[in-house]
């Protein structure tokens, strides 16, 4: 019988989370350790940063609630877990066709806590490809984690699960890319050192940004930022002057007027030589007058712009939610587990709510 | 039927059924990138080869002989290029504004009658060949250049108005299409360039509009390419050239071929 144990996000808080995380060498010895408890024949350990899960095929198929309980006590003994510990770990102990489902949400980034994200499919071919190259899957498991990487595909090329984005970061991020192509060539200027425009910043540098300008009108926390980001101070009265060298500048100054107006990009414009601008304005009241945005290619974006498309994006991945359960739980009758099958002889403790966890 | 018309009915519901498959799927955000999206670019070129081969077996030559022969050619062209410069965009969003240029372009074809009083095979004058082929081909790259220009301005109305739907994530960045357009007015102009000096080796005489026409075309789309270089243009404007441009080649073919 086919049984998981595990903990995530959402149901064990970042202290308790970071104590279970199995180091990544120490993986292919747990999942050894766990095929040689009694009666289990196949294991799979699953650990990142947001959840430890074991997966495993169990020899007694009326010993679900008996394997359960073993998993869970080599979850505790391995990681030595107090007694205030041990009451405080909530874990979601599922089996057959619940745990297969749990597992076909998970490589589907339905569980995850950005809805639709991808990188999970990664981490658990990473982690089942672990569980092969140590020998500790069989049939059954190669069955079941085969299925669920064809579910994974399916949901991501026949839904929009992953389509738009559904953070303000994530938008600028991704309008960046409709500009530029790739950011590898681009240089992002910050004006104002607000915390959602660091947010937006970081985002672009994680994505392959080449460099960032930081201006403020408080000289040392624009020194400070631009230590934190690996970027270049610059006084308040010079950033004008940095305009002519950067692509993408997020303004998000405290000015009670516009700080970028036309006057200021018209002439910037033709000395770029078709190269496009990207302007993210935050601020509130609005740094950047809204006529630059009838300058040719220059595209203008304020944080109601911003919030709106991540709106949207959010509810596209929710109205594509029904869609990916339908697929999985065909997927689920094609592996044999039908409507009308006999329940799990096991009490699955609550799942954590519905994964409609989107980023911030 | 003829069986070249079969070929070419064939080739244009290819061409039809992706426009219509495209269509029906971006409206229902169901568009997902596949490379089985070109399938029906793939089939309808095979119709078109097939076509173009009984016609030139026919022939003797490269069947450019009449205003049916010279829209297909273009066309087949224009999805060789497709083909070919395909990695440079998102290749099958590319196809779906493709193809109802190609649909337009081999329906105009069908409604000529045709000839079925082949000339019999005379002497093949090998620079005349070239000359046509290589223009033709030409043509075909300011078509692509024209599609692209398309894409380019709606991505850019999109990203002005912050409009950001379905289509919007499907095109390829602004930066990439607005190269894109230059590289293909650069490659036309220099085949057509080519196709020109080779009519100099030509001994019979070009008709005279013909003649007045290819370098009327030529003339505008080296000031365009000049226009480019010197930078004096904005990416919008130039997508425009390149989309109004495409006019002038369209038109003055069908004249010339009438």
């Amino acid at each position: 019988m086919l049984l998981c144990i595990g903990l995530n996000h959402r149901t064990t808080p970042i202290e308790l989370r970071e104590r279970l995380a199995f180091a990544e060498k120490t993986v292919p010895e747990a999942a050894k350790a766990i095929r040689q408890l009694p009666g289990f024949e196949e294991s799979v350990v699953l650990s990142t940063c947001n959840r430890v899960e074991i997966y495993t095929s169990h020899g007694m198929e009326t010993a679900a609630q008996q394997g359960l309980g073993a998993l869970y006590d080599y979850l505790t003994s391995h990681f030595q877990l107090t007694e205030e510990q041990r009451e405080a770990l909530i874990c979601y102990r599922l089996s057959a066709a619940d745990a297969a489902r749990h597992l076909f949400r998970v490589v589907s980034g339905l569980d995850s806590m950005v809805l639709g994200e991808t990188e999970i499919f990664g981490q658990v071919k990473a982690a089942y490809k672990v569980a092969l190259t140590t020998g500790t899957t069989g049939r059954s498991l190669n069955k079941l984690f085969q299925r669920a990487f064809n579910v994974g595909k399916q949901v991501r090329n026949e839904t929009t699960i992953q389509r738009g984005s559904t953070s303000v970061g994530s938008v600028a991020v991704d309008l960046s890319e409709k500009i530029f192509g790739h950011l590898r060539d681009c240089h992002v200027l910050l004006i104002g050192a607000g915390e959602m425009s660091r947010t937006c910043a970081q985002s672009l540098l994680s994505r392959g940004a080449k460099s960032i300008f930081i201006s403020n009108r408080s000289y040392d926390r624009a020194v400070e930022l631009a230590r934190e980001m690996k970027g270049e101070a610059l006084q308040f009265d010079q950033w004008e002057r940095a305009v002519h060298d950067v692509d993408i500048i997020i303004s998000s100054t405290s000015a009670p007027h516009f700080v970028v107006t036309p006057e200021l990009i018209e002439p910037v414009m033709k000395k770029r030589y078709g190269r496009p601008l990207f302007i993210i304005d935050i601020a509130v009241p609005r740094d950047v007058d809204p006529r630059v945005n009838d300058i040719e290619e220059v595209y203008l974006y304020d944080v109601d712009a911003l919030q709106t498309i991540a709106d949207e994006g959010r509810r596209e991945r929710e109205r594509a939610l029904t869609k990916c359960e339908e697929i999985i739980e065909e997927q689920l009758r094609k592996f044999g587990y039908h409507d009308d099958a006999a329940s799990s002889p096991v009490e699955v403790s609550s799942l954590p709510t519905p994964p409609l966890n989107l980023e911030l | 039927m003829e069986p070249s018309r079969l070929l070419l009915v064939l080739a244009t519901l290819a061409f039809l059924g992706g426009v219509v498959h495209a269509v029906i799927t971006l409206r229902a955000g169901r568009w997902h990138e596949s490379r089985w999206h070109l399938l029906p670019m793939a089939v309808g070129f095979g119709f078109q080869s097939a076509f173009l081969y009984l016609r030139g077996q026919s022939h003797g030559r490269c069947p450019l002989t009449n205003q049916f022969e010279i829209f297909i050619f273009i066309g087949w062209s224009i999805v060789l290029l497709y083909f070919l410069v395909g990695t440079a965009f998102r290749l099958s969003l590319l196809g779906v504004f493709t193809a109802p240029l190609l649909t337009i372009l081999q329906t105009i074809a069908m409604l000529s009658p045709l000839d079925t009083d082949i000339e019999p095979k005379g002497a093949v004058n090998a620079w005349k060949e070239l000359h046509a082929t290589v223009a033709l081909v030409g043509y075909a790259a300011f078509a692509l250049a024209c599609i692209t220009g398309i894409m380019f301005l709606l991505q850019d109305r999109m990203l002005k108005k912050h409009r950001i739907n379905a289509l919007f994530h499907q095109l390829p960045p602004i930066h990439d299409l607005a190269s894109a357009i230059k590289r293909m007015v650069i490659v036309g102009l220099v085949l057509l360039t080519i196709g020109h000096l080779s009519s100099f080796m030509i001994k019979s005489p070009v008709p005279g509009l013909l003649h007045l026409m290819s370098w009327g075309v030529w003339t505008l789309y080296l000031v365009i390419a000049i226009l480019m270089q010197r930078r004096t243009l904005t990416a919008r404007h130039i997508a425009w050239l390149a989309v109004l441009g495409f006019a002038f080649p369209f038109i003055s073919l069908w004249l010339i071929a009438r």
